[in-house]
C-alpha cells in the first residue's frame, strides 16, 4: 500500500523531532542549574545564569513554534486514531517540557541569591540526588516516547517515589537549620527547590502517561495522588 | 499568439506593449491575476467583483456553499465559459500579464496552457495510451510519443500500475486510476496551470488521498487551482484558500469572494465572521 498522506506524516515527524530536542534541552539545563547550586566551588556568575536564561528563551521559542504548528496540523489535517493520540500527547508533552526548562532557570537564579549563605551538606546531597533522579526520569520518559516503549513508560512512577521520598525528608532537615538564621534562610530556599524538583518528577510521570495513552488508546493516571507527602515528624 | 509568447518570460519582455501593463516580476509571481471579475449567464449574474491573485507553483483552493460561483470563477480561468452561449465575462483575467479575454488570444491555446480535470473521471473510450497521446497528436506533437506517454503517466503516479496494459481500455481502470489518467492526459499537452473542479468527489477516501498526494507532487511543476466542496480537502492540500459565498444583499443569488489568504491562517484564525461560520459549520 502506498503512503497517501506523506506530507501530513512528515509534519508529525517534524513536531516529534522538535519535542525530542526540547526534551534534551530541558534535561541538560536542569543538570547545569543543579551543578551551579550544589557545587560550592561554582561561582554562580551572572553570565552563566544569563546563558541559562538564553537557553530557556530558545526552549520558549521552540514551545511556541510547536504550539503554532500543532494548531495548523490539527486544523488542516484532521488527524484520527493513532495520529490523533500522538497529536494529543505532543501538546501535553510540549507544555511539560517548557515548565521543566523554567524550573532550571529558577534553580539557577536561586543559586545566585544564596551564594553567600551557609549550606548543609545533607540537604545539598538530597538536592543532588533529586536532580539526578529527575533528569533520569526526563530521559526515560522521552525515550519511552521516542521508542514507543510502554514498559519503559510504566517505570516512571517508581522513580517518582524516590523523588517524593527525598522531598519528604527535606522539611525535617531544614528544621535542623533553625539555630542559624542565615542557614535557615538558605534551607527554606532549598525547600522551594526541592518542591520544584518534585514537580519535575511529576511532569515526567505525566509525559509517560501520555506515552501510555498513545500506545494503548486508554488514558489513566499512573499515580492517583500526585501531591507530595511532607515528612514533618 | 499573445498567450504563448507571454508564457515565456524572455518572449514576454520582448512583446510590445506588455511591459507597460504588467511588470515582469509581478507577472512571474502571479500566474493569474483576476481584477473586477463579473460573470453572467444571460441576465443572471453568477459572480460579482472578484479580485484574486494566483501564485505560481502553489495550490489554491476555491471553497464555498453550492451556488457561490466558485466553479464559474474556475471556468473563467481557461475560458470554458465561452462554450456556454449565454455566458459573458467582464473585468480582467491576466495570465502572465496577458488579458485572457483580449482580442488576439486563442481560447484553444488558452486551454492547452491551462488544463482542466473534471469532477467525474472522463477518459476517452480509447486505450490508456491513446488517452494520453490524443491531445498532443492533435496539437501536432513532433517528439517521441512513447516517451511523452510514459513521462505523463509517471508524473500522474500511474505508470507503475498501468505500464503493462497501455493498450487496454481506459474504462478497465478503477475510478481513482481513471482520474489520475485524466490528470496525465492534461499534463501531456505541457500546461502551466491545472484547474481541478471537484476532482475527488466521485472517488473513495483512499483514492481521494492518493490524488491529494499527487497534487502536492505536481505543484513543483504546475500551478493548481482546485474547486472543492470538501473543506478538509482544501485544508489538507492547498497553500491558499479563497472562500466564496452568496451575497444575501443582492436580488440575485450572486457569488462574491469573502476572504482569500493562506490556508493555515484561514483554518486557524479567519479574518471574516462569514468564513468562520462556514468552516465551523455554523452556516452552510
Amino acid at each position: 500500500m502506498t503512503q497517501v498522506r506523506r506530507r501530513f506524516h512528515e509534519e508529525l515527524e517534524d513536531l516529534e523531532r522538535d519535542l525530542m530536542a526540547m526534551g534534551e534541552m530541558a534535561e541538560s539545563m536542569l543538570g547545569e542549574a543543579i551543578d551551579i547550586l550544589v557545587n560550592p566551588e561554582h561561582p554562580a556568575k551572572k553570565a552563566e545564569i544569563e546563558a541559562l536564561v538564553d537557553r530557556d528563551d530558545a526552549v520558549d521559542d521552540l514551545y511556541l513554534s510547536i504550539e503554532r504548528r500543532w494548531h495548523e496540523v490539527m486544523a488542516m489535517q484532521t488527524p484520527v486514531a493513532v495520529d490523533l493520540r500522538l497529536m494529543s500527547a505532543m501538546l501535553h508533552i510540549n507544555a511539560h517540557l517548557e515548565r521543566m526548562a523554567d524550573v532550571a532557570v529558577n534553580i539557577a537564579k536561586t543559586a545566585r541569591k544564596v551564594r553567600r549563605l551557609p549550606t548543609s551538606d545533607v540537604i545539598l546531597g538530597y538536592i543532588r540526588e533529586m536532580g539526578d533522579v529527575a533528569r533520569h526520569m526526563i530521559r526515560t520518559a522521552m525515550e519511552s516516547f521516542a521508542t514507543r516503549n510502554h514498559e519503559l513508560a510504566t517505570q516512571l512512577p517508581d522513580m517518582d517515589d524516590d523523588v517524593d521520598r527525598l522531598n519528604g525528608r527535606m522539611y525535617r532537615e531544614v528544621r535542623k537549620c533553625d539555630e542559624d538564621s542565615e542557614l535557615l534562610e538558605w534551607g527554606i530556599r532549598m525547600m522551594v527547590i526541592s518542591r520544584h524538583l518534585e514537580r519535575v518528577g511529576d511532569h515526567a510521570v505525566d509525559i509517560a502517561e501520555q506515552v501510555a495513552f498513545l500506545l494503548t488508546g486508554v488514558f489513566r493516571e499512573f499515580n492517583e495522588d500526585t501531591s507530595p507527602d511532607v515528612d514533618d515528624d | 499568439m499573445d498567450v504563448i509568447d507571454s508564457a515565456d518570460p524572455a518572449a514576454r519582455a520582448a512583446t510590445p506593449g506588455e511591459s507597460a501593463a504588467t511588470a515582469p516580476d509581478e507577472a512571474e509571481t502571479f500566474v493569474l491575476r483576476v481584477e473586477g471579475l463579473n460573470a453572467f449567464y444571460g441576465d443572471f449574474q453568477a459572480v460579482a467583483e472578484v479580485d484574486l491573485d494566483i501564485r505560481g507553483n502553489e495550490i489554491t483552493a476555491l471553497i464555498g456553499p453550492s451556488g457561490c460561483g466558485k466553479s464559474t470563477v474556475l471556468r473563467c480561468f481557461n475560458r470554458m465559459n465561452d462554450l456556454i452561449e449565454v455566458a459573458r465575462v467582464e473585468g480582467s483575467v491576466r495570465y502572465h500579464g496577458v488579458d485572457l479575454y483580449g482580442p488576439n488570444v486563442d481560447a484553444v491555446e488558452v486551454r492547452r496552457r491551462i488544463g482542466m480535470v473534471f469532477q467525474k473521471p472522463n477518459p476517452f473510450p480509447k486505450s490508456i495510451y491513446d488517452n494520453i497521446a490524443f491531445g498532443p497528436k492533435i496539437a501536432g506533437y513532433q517528439g517521441n510519443m512513447d516517451d511523452l506517454v510514459e513521462e505523463s503517466l509517471i508524473k500522474a503516479a500511474l505508470w507503475t500500475e498501468v505500464n503493462d496494459k497501455l493498450r487496454e481500455s481506459a474504462f478497465a481502470l478503477s475510478g481513482g486510476q481513471q482520474q489520475r489518467l485524466c490528470i496525465a492526459r492534461a499534463i501531456a499537452t505541457s500546461p502551466d496551470v491545472l484547474l481541478m473542479d471537484e476532482p475527488c468527489s466521485a472517488l473513495d477516501p483512499i483514492a481521494t488521498l492518493r490524488i491529494e498526494e499527487l497534487m502536492t507532487e505536481l505543484k513543483r511543476d504546475y500551478t493548481i487551482i482546485i474547486v472543492t466542496h470538501n473543506m478538509q480537502q482544501a485544508a489538507r492540500v492547498s497553500d491558499r484558500t479563497a472562500f466564496f459565498t452568496v451575497d444575501a444583499e443582492r436580488e440575485q443569488r450572486t457569488g462574491v469572494l469573502v476572504e482569500f489568504g493562506e490556508t493555515a491562517t484561514m483554518f486557524t484564525r479567519p479574518t471574516q465572521q462569514k468564513t468562520e461560520d462556514y468552516i465551523t459549520g455554523r452556516f452552510g
